[in-house]
């Protein structure tokens, strides 16, 4: 981040370096990893022919909602000019564009052909709400890398008239915008890019709705599954979405921003923001279970019974009601000026947030879907029991530091607002 | 018939004439004036005759039998038809004769014949070369009742090859569609592997070809696994590194390939109870036509609007 100086505190450096360091050996060892499966085929992970999506799709589900939920973020700067959450406005932007490439990657590598994703393209089915939701994703992808261009290209224009090596990528990136000479020009190209940036928001919020509710909808129009065929499902996605977008930039914003006077009031509206979509979502959840559990014995209830009590008791409870609920909820409570303390709320929400995906996911598979079908055909992948295997958790883990290494990267060579510092580089002003 | 070699009776037109000849042989004394046969000859046809008589029954069967009376069939069948695996063969022939989209395939499994043996499913693993992880057909088996007093019974299910398939329009590239036959199909080079149809499913009948084989972990991975083809959609697949239909969706064609040649689907051939039917449900005259309209006759989970092509007797 230029604008906060190349001149890092030795704290800072020493942070930058372990924040590159741990974070570039685990995307290497998830690049090996994915080297693998792609070699192997699915082989490699604990699929089975009756739990067919598991981990990857749950990380998939997880990175779209990141994205709609950092997007629909950002409009409330630049649709609704909440003034208090400008700083983090091209944060969020650039974070959307980034989880939504995290997204496609790890849909892209639970296809039994990854050679073959192009034929989404060349032979597209739109009667299957998958390949609609894949028009979604690449118009949504188009319209945000668009608007966070406009944002930055008056800096991008600034930034290229210095000297060095950041300063070539700014020209670079600016695609030959020129920095206005005139104040009324500089006026003039501001206005025009706010401008953008309104029109951009106004037609990307039905777009991340149809992002992620569409995503839900891929789930929820599935007749064969009881406990995703229902018309609340994508609005849990939705809803939840908000949640973790508003949980990655309460915690990316604790990190990453100066503290300034504006500091804590921007945090404190992002947390209280993320709690608002997380009370939303538990209702949902509770809608959900009360409407599904009420009547014992029918698949749906069958299924919530193993949320709760079952196979997935841990990761519901722990997870889903302690990282996701409880434990945000109480520290914005309790602690509610400190930003560390807001800081690991938004990040046990985070890690909270994969364990509610993945309870999105996996627990349809794990009753047969007719009686006895457990029972007529023992085969290694024919098992109703799912953990995901080393392959599925290194790449998991592999894209996830990658992406991070990529929005370091980005924090380095980017104008993302004078407020947000480099990785490792704002303690100092603290 | 050595013994009569060389002699007219041995002729097969004489040889219809043969009880005939023994009548008359019998009636010889009587006849002797009329005739004038010489003792030496009446010895001769007395001798052959009843040599010759004890092997009538081994003559060709139409000749030896046409000559009493015409056949007088039972229904509208003829008697070789009525071996149900002649007369379902019959029907492939006439629904074969007819272009594809006039047909339609249909299974007919009787419930009360099934005893469970899975020679079904084991016919259907052999025929179609599955590996680890794949299976089209699986007999469930459902206990009824309470300890002491409990009986068990058995459901076949392999694809229901539904009208109204669940698995076809959620395929992101529609790369499984319906045949204009009924069969529900998946163009293996085409399928990207996402597995969306073995969700939909609302009878677990897709799987997944993770590229496992069974003698992996062994000396050595035997050519019967890599090497042998399976032969459906009337292709040859072997299953190699990463390559169809090794990462793709598979799942029960009613054994096409064979159908298409006039040959019954392995299941059906291969069921000892004769439990499983197949034919064309377009053609009034075939056994699942007649079978398929009976009113024990159910489909499974009709409640989720899939239409499927298999009938269940109950």
């Amino acid at each position: 981040m230029a604008a906060i100086g190349a001149t890092g505190s030795r704290t800072g450096f020493a942070a930058r370096a372990a924040f590159y360091l741990v974070a570039g050996v685990i995307a290497v060892v998830g690049l090996v990893a994915l080297a693998d499966r792609l070699l192997l085929g699915l082989k490699v992970t604990a699929l089975s022919s009756t739990i067919t999506w598991g981990l990857w799709i749950a990380l998939y589900i997880l990175f779209v909602g990141l994205s709609a939920g950092s997007f629909l973020l950002s409009t409330m700067v630049y649709v609704f000019n909440v003034r208090e959450l400008e700083r983090v406005g091209r944060l969020a932007l650039l974070t959307a564009i980034l989880a939504l490439g995290g997204a496609m990657v790890f849909v892209w590598i639970d296809l039994g052909h990854p050679e073959r994703v192009l034929s989404v393209v060349t032979s597209w089915q739109g009667r299957s709400v998958m390949a609609i939701e894949f028009v979604f994703y690449a118009a949504y992808i188009v319209l945000m890398v668009v608007e966070l261009w406009f944002l930055m290209r008056l800096d991008l224009a600034a930034a290229g008239c210095r000297e060095g090596v950041r300063a070539r990528i700014a020209r670079v990136l600016s695609l030959g915008f020129r920095y206005p000479v005139t104040t009324e020009g500089y006026a003039a190209a501001a206005a025009a890019a706010m401008r953008v940036a309104k029109v951009a928001g106004i037609i990307g919020i039905p777009l991340a709705i149809g992002v992620h509710g569409g995503t839900g909808a891929i789930f929820a129009v599935v007749v064969a599954r009881p406990y995703w065929n229902s018309g609340l499902f994508p609005i849990m996605f939705l809803v939840s979405a908000l949640a973790s977008g508003a949980a990655l930039m309460t915690f990316l914003y604790a990190t990453l921003g100066r503290r300034d006077d504006g500091f804590l009031p921007t945090l404190r509206r992002l947390a209280s923001l993320m709690i608002l979509f997380i009370a939303l979502d538990a209702l949902l959840v509770l809608a959900d279970f009360v409407a599904g559990a009420y009547h014992p014995g029918t698949e749906a209830s069958a299924t919530l019974g193993e949320l709760a009590f079952g196979r997935f008791s841990l990761i519901f409870w722990g997870g889903e009601v302690g990282l996701a609920l409880a434990l945000p909820v109480l520290l914005v409570a309790l602690r509610g000026r400190s930003a560390f303390w807001l800081g690991t709320a938004g990040l046990s929400m985070l890690l909270g947030i994969v364990a509610v995906r993945y309870d999105l996911v996996v627990p349809a598979y794990v009753r047969p879907v007719l009686p006895g079908l457990d029972q007529a055909y023992r085969d290694s992948r024919m098992v109703y029991e799912y953990i995901p295997a080393a392959s599925e958790w290194l790449i998991g883990v592999g894209v996830v530091a990658f992406l991070a290494l990529l929005l370091a990267l980005a924090l380095e060579i980017l104008p993302l607002g004078q407020d947000i510092g480099r990785i490792g580089a704002t303690r100092r002003s603290s | 018939m050595a013994s009569t070699q060389g002699s007219p009776a041995d002729t097969a037109p004489a040889a219809v004439a043969t009880p005939a000849a023994a009548q008359a042989s019998s009636g010889d004394g009587e006849n002797a004036g009329r005739r004038h046969l010489s003792r030496r000859e009446v010895l001769r046809r007395a001798v052959v005759s009843s040599v010759a008589l004890p092997f009538a029954p081994l003559l060709p069967v139409e000749i030896a039998y046409a000559q009493p009376q015409a056949p007088t069939p039972i229904g509208p069948l003829g008697p070789a038809e009525r071996d149900l695996v002649v007369r379902m063969e019959r029907d492939l022939e006439r629904a074969l004769a007819k272009p594809v989209d006039q047909r339609k395939w249909v299974m007919v499994i009787d419930l009360r014949k099934c005893t469970g043996c899975n020679a079904c499913v084991n016919a259907c693993r052999s025929e179609n070369a599955l590996p680890p992880g794949v299976t089209y057909r699986v007999v469930l088996e459902e206990e009824v009742g309470v300890y002491p007093n409990v009986s068990k019974r058995f459901v076949p299910r392999n694809c229901m090859q539904c009208d109204n398939s669940p698995c076809t329009p959620v395929c992101p590239v529609g790369a499984t569609y319906k045949r204009p036959d009924g069969v529900v199909a998946v163009d293996y080079l085409k399928c990207i592997g996402c597995r969306y149809c073995i969700t939909a499913c609302p009878y677990g009948t897709r799987s997944f070809d993770f590229g496992e084989y069974f003698t992996a972990g062994t000396p050595a991975v035997q050519p019967y696994e890599t090497q042998r083809p399976s032969f459906e959609y009337g292709h040859k697949w072997t299953r190699q590194g990463t390559g169809s239909p090794i990462g793709n969706a598979r799942k029960c064609t009613f054994c096409l390939h064979r159908v298409e040649q006039g040959v019954l689907p392995a299941c059906v051939s291969t069921c000892i109870g004769r439990a499983t039917f197949f034919g064309d449900a377009n053609d009034p005259r075939s056994l699942v036509a007649e079978l398929m309209s009976r009113p024990n006759a159910r489909r499974m989970k009709e409640e989720a609007g899939t239409r499927p092509s298999v009938y269940y007797l109950e």
